[in-house]
């Protein structure tokens, strides 16, 4: 990247003047500027299924359950929703947020390539960091109770759930690892924009 | 004072275009937020790894029964990420006090602190998530899932000092997020525009 942008920067030694100079200043800024484009559809889509794949998990068992040692077993429906837990629901609202972040700062930085305007830039910089540190929580969270749920807790006596509650616990770890993807994305859009910027003018 | 900020700068760049910015100059304060994440990182740590507590259960058997920061794994990666947040605040705190009076060096290191303070917040971020959750369930329960219940009314010291700690984990983060800001603001004032 840096050898490119040298390789750039040497066409205007020559006497072609301002204009050849303004071509080349646009287009290694169209990279930066593909490159945010890129990663916040990415963040977009990704933050997206994962909500949704969440927000659909629904399972229904029926659950032996011996009351007392003479009387027969009951077998118990019992359902499982994502909503009974509160570090899901944390997670779907980080999700949600971060989703309608994305589109909103898309169509924003779209907006924003004509005027070339610095503080929306940096308010958009802002945001973001805190949306990545909003998803990465939500998704400690979420982690830290699927595993409760997958191994239990001897020591607090919190038995696992995922035993009884496999669909469920398969949908809410596709949707982690999906929201996973979604925070590096977000990740990546704090670190490479400006990293590009600085090392296209030094 | 362009040429101090761009070391080995194109002259023709210089000269065909409008002069690049100085730059604004906030490293007093990056010092002292870098500081501040290392104090809080190692409060953490410290109010975690000492929240002790026994009480004696009676059922089945009258027992007394530990509750300790590593019977949970959540919270032994909570202390995991904080001890590497509080080498990493340590390491770059003395780092950004090295390059206080070199402004060629600040430009670089700009570069490497955005990136390793982005990764940082993730870290931080997820460890006070983590055990968020985890002291959540501990301090309400949860009624929909047999056997979830609430810990915090038996073990209220313990509760305390975790409670403690993930507040202190959580101003940790908000000091992170204030770092990168300030990298960003830093970097773009000093592109051209």
């Amino acid at each position: 990247m840096e050898g490119q942008s040298k390789g750039s920067f040497n066409v205007m030694e020559g006497s072609e003047g301002k204009g050849r100079e303004f071509v080349v200043e646009k287009s290694a800024s169209s990279i930066v500027g593909t490159c945010d484009l890129v990663l916040r559809i990415l963040a977009f889509l990704l933050t997206l299924v994962a909500a949704v794949v969440i927000g659909t998990d629904k399972q229904t068992a029926i659950v032996p359950i011996k009351l007392v040692d003479s009387m027969p077993t009951l077998y118990v429906p019992v359902a499982a929703k994502w909503h009974y837990l509160s570090a899901f629901v944390y997670y779907v609202g980080a999700n949600a947020i971060a989703c309608a972040y994305a589109i909103l700062s898309l169509l924003l930085t779209l907006a924003n390539r004509r005027k070339g305007k610095g503080t929306m830039e940096t308010l958009i910089t802002v945001l973001d960091t805190v949306m990545v540190a909003l998803l990465f929580s939500g998704n400690g969270a979420a982690m830290a109770v699927g595993l409760l749920g997958l191994q239990g807790n001897s020591h607090v006596h919190w038995n696992k759930v995922c035993n009884e509650f496999g669909k469920f616990c398969d949908q809410v770890a596709a949707s982690l690892f999906i929201s996973l993807l979604g925070s590096i994305a977000f990740l990546l859009l704090l670190i490479v924009p400006p990293v590009l910027r600085l090392k296209q003018t030094t | 004072m362009a040429s101090t900020d761009k070391p080995g700068g194109d002259p023709e760049y210089r000269t065909s275009s409008t002069p690049a910015p100085a730059g604004v100059d906030y490293f007093k304060f990056d010092v002292i937020l870098r500081f501040l994440l290392f104090a809080a990182s190692l409060v953490a740590v410290v109010v975690i790894v000492t929240a002790n507590q026994t009480e004696v259960i009676r059922v089945p058997q009258p027992v007394p029964w530990p509750a300790k920061f590593r019977y949970s794994p959540a919270f032994v990666y909570f202390v995991a990420a904080l001890s590497v947040t509080g080498l990493y605040s340590i390491i770059t705190t003395l780092a950004s006090l090295f390059a206080s009076n070199k402004p060629a060096l600040k430009t670089k290191l700009l570069l490497y602190f955005i990136l390793w303070d982005a990764l940082i917040l993730g870290i931080i971020a997820s460890a006070t998530g983590t055990a968020g959750g985890v002291a959540y369930l501990g301090l309400k329960g949860n009624r929909h899932v047999v056997g979830w219940n609430k810990i915090c009314h038996v073990y209220d010291k313990f509760c305390r000092h975790v409670g403690a700690s993930i507040a202190v984990a959580l101003f940790g983060s908000v000091v992170t997020v204030l770092l990168i800001w300030l990298s960003a603001y830093s970097i773009h004032s000093r592109v051209p525009k």
